[in-house]
């Protein structure tokens, strides 16, 4: 890959949980729908797996963005594990904020049936960092 | 470490946009990459004859296939591994299928993709130690919640085959819905001689326990050995069971949720159920005018019931059939938005009743209007597309089906989920219609969704089937993914004991630190993720499993 190319194109890291979002994930693909490569996933059996340390990392090793994305609030295979996702991830966003680098980190739910939803996160969230990315360049 | 990296072609599925052989020519160059080969069909039996003689002939002690997704063929490529005594948690699945080459259309940009994922993989994996699976007893006793037809069909089936039923129900009599029935269609019996006649079959089993009037207080334990405990007016009971049949019906539509309609404010509006138990006691004029209205809680957006309830149009038709036998003279009119006659022999009851002289009216009722004289009944007709008003003696309202009063305090206990309407999950809509996402807890009946009685009865069996081939067995493989506290590390801050759903953690008062108990472990890592002192791990996802994908991901390492 050039480096012109490397640097027009974020990299996206995703956290996604077993029974949602990576089945969403898999769905999307049998389905043929298209999602831009940058985007790449890391399979963790519940969101709740998701140490702030892994998204910091991330971060820190060139990710443009991470997002964890796991079950709907209610539907968590383990009971309750996203709601303690959402309470981590909140809490990491208000650090990110403090660095104004709010934009680089999500959180959604995407259930194992919402294939396109899957899709039009992942994508409206490559796009704008595409686009602040290379507004930022030219700048 | 010698790891043996397996490409698939799948066909030309992966291999027309992912370059396969670029990619196994790189990864041979990777240190630790003792054998990286690309094939046309990895799991075919030549495909797993190259593994075994892959691990045979290098020693390999990972491996890793690069094809299809994990869920596909997973347990296929974990035999392969067994039978060459390699232990099967060292296999890694990547699936550049699903994730590569059916996302994106540009062969370098897929290929780069492939390729990284492939690298975290392999890194992943250089992480991964040796698990045992663990053999469990399965009891051979099922628990099924719902006397209803779908719950006494389930109950019945599985007796007979041999395995200790429990049947809870939480009405005094078992029955449900059906019992309450005069006329089933198409069939014409009473509703209580079908229950009673499903009733004296299961009672008449042996190994059966029926709990009527009661509840299940707590549900915990895993696949092959739940613990129920169960509140019956006897006192408590404690239960143990292999798997869960769970029938708990469904509601029918509160016709109150819609005021306009007026239902419970005088006795002249009645629903299907109430008009099917009072016919014969109904006092009606010589030539009664009657109004039924279709889909009264079925596909209406604004009371959130989108869907079709399926059984409603026979009921309303039902209704007009036997008031037009009983009253020659009668005007009877039914309001519908569609007519779905739907099972069998249902398009042609529809053309009887027609012929019989019920009118249908295709229309939008706005409201019910009771004065002294009648009910006024204003819509719109929609096929005209002008407003009516009319009166009427009777109105029966053909009330659809929602969601039982208790799914959500069920689906609680039993850790399954509910759909958006609020009836119970499937685990796939048409491949595992039964199941739920939690091994051995399948779903039977309307509390799925709705349906009739005969496609009760055939859910509640094949939900039963289900249940005993995993039930029959006498084992199950529980999955090893689950925490482990290293003691030296554990500072005895409790904070993972508050955090665990599944009250697998327990603090040693003495020591000071914690320890899971495995056997009620689910495996979420919330734990791990939640340990300051980082004591606590998840095997199979441990920190430098995930730190290393990351790493690899973004090519920094």
């Amino acid at each position: 890959m050039s480096q012109d190319k490397a640097e027009k194109n974020p990299e996206i890291i995703g956290f996604a949980c077993s029974y949602c979002t990576f089945k969403a994930s898999e769905m999307a693909g049998s389905l043929r729908l298209k999602y831009p490569d940058g985007v790449k996933l890391v399979q963790v059996p519940c969101s709740s797996r998701v140490d702030p340390a892994f998204v910091i990392k991330a971060i820190f090793e060139g990710a443009d963005g991470v997002f964890v994305a796991g079950c709907h609030p209610g539907d968590c295979h383990f009971i309750k594990g996203n709601y303690f996702t959402r309470r981590k991830i909140a809490a990491l966003k208000e650090m990110f904020d403090a660095f104004s680098m709010n934009d680089k980190l999500r959180l959604f739910w995407v259930s194992a049936a919402e294939a396109r939803r899957f899709v039009e996160k992942v994508t409206g969230m490559y796009n704008e960092i595409k686009e602040r990315k290379n507004v930022r360049k030219e700048n | 470490m010698k790891t043996g990296i397996f490409i698939c072609h799948c066909g030309h599925n992966i291999k027309h946009t992912v370059d396969v052989k670029k990619l196994s020519a790189y990864f041979r160059k990777i240190s630790g990459v003792t054998v990286s080969e690309d094939y046309a069909f990895v799991c075919s039996e030549p495909g797993q004859d190259l593994i075994k003689e892959s691990i045979e002939k290098h020693d390999l002690n990972r491996v890793v296939v690069a094809s299809c997704t994990p869920g596909l063929h997973g347990e296929l490529f974990k035999d392969v591994l067994r039978k060459s005594n390699l232990n099967p948690f060292l296999l890694r699945r990547v699936s550049i299928r699903e994730h590569c080459s059916w996302v994106g259309d540009d062969i370098e940009e897929n290929t780069e993709k492939a390729r990284r994922l492939i690298l975290s993989a392999l890194y992943g994996a250089s992480h991964y130690v040796p698990l045992e699976e663990k053999v469990v007893d399965v009891t051979k006793s099922a628990l099924i919640i719902g006397g209803g037809v779908s719950g006494l069909s389930a109950a019945t089936f599985l007796s007979r085959m041999g395995m200790h039923v429990y049947l809870v129900e939480k009405e005094a009599e078992l029955g449900g819905h059906v019992r309450s029935l005069k006329n089933v269609w198409p069939i014409g019996q009473d509703g209580s001689t079908i229950v009673a006649n499903m009733v004296k079959d299961l009672e008449s089993s042996e190994n059966v326990e029926i709990f009527t009037s009661a509840t299940i207080e707590s549900f915990v334990g895993f696949f092959g050995n739940y613990e129920a405990m169960l509140k019956t007016p006897a006192g408590e009971t404690k239960i143990i069971v292999g798997g869960v049949v769970a029938a708990i019906g469904f509601s029918p539509f509160d016709p109150r949720l819609k005021p306009e309609l007026n239902y419970g404010k005088d006795e002249r509006i009645v629903t299907t159920l109430e008009f099917e138990q009072s016919k014969d006691i109904l006092v009606l004029p010589e030539k009664p005018r009657i109004a039924i209205l279709h889909c009264v809680g079925s596909r209406d957006e604004q009371i959130g019931k989108a869907y079709c309830s399926r059984v409603c149009c026979i009921n309303a038709l039902r209704v007009g059939d036997a008031i037009k036998d009983k009253y020659k003279d009668s005007y009877v009119e039914s309001f519908y938005m569609d007519v779905r006659a739907h099972p069998k022999g249902g398009e042609e009851f529809y053309e009887d009743t027609q012929e019989k002289g019920v009118l249908f009216t295709r229309s939008n009722i706005a409201e019910i209007i009771p004065t002294p004289k009648g009910l006024i009944i204003r819509g719109e007709d929609t096929l005209f597309g002008e407003t009516f008003e009319r009166e009427f003696d009777l109105a029966v309202l053909s009330i659809g089906m929602s969601s039982p009063e208790d799914s959500k305090l069920i689906a609680s206990l039993l850790k399954i989920t509910l759909d958006k309407d609020k009836f119970f999950l499937e685990a796939h809509i048409k491949l595992r219609p039964f199941d739920t996402a939690v091994k051995g807890i399948l779903i039977a009946g309307s509390c799925s969704g709705p349906k009739d009685v005969e496609e009760s009865i055939n859910h509640g069996r094949a939900s039963a089937l289900k249940l005993y081939a995993f039930l029959n067995l006498g084992y199950a493989i529980v999955d090893p993914f689950v925490s482990s506290v290293d003691p030296k590390r554990c500072s005895g801050c409790r904070m993972c004991e508050t955090a665990c759903v599944a009250n697998a953690i327990k603090f040693n008062e003495e020591k000071r630190v914690v320890h899971v108990e495995e056997a009620a472990c689910m495996g979420c890592g919330l734990c791990n993720a939640t340990c300051p002192s980082s004591a606590i791990s998840l095997r199979g996802y441990v920190d430098a499993i995930i730190d290393d994908e990351i790493g690899a991901l973004l090519e920094a390492i």
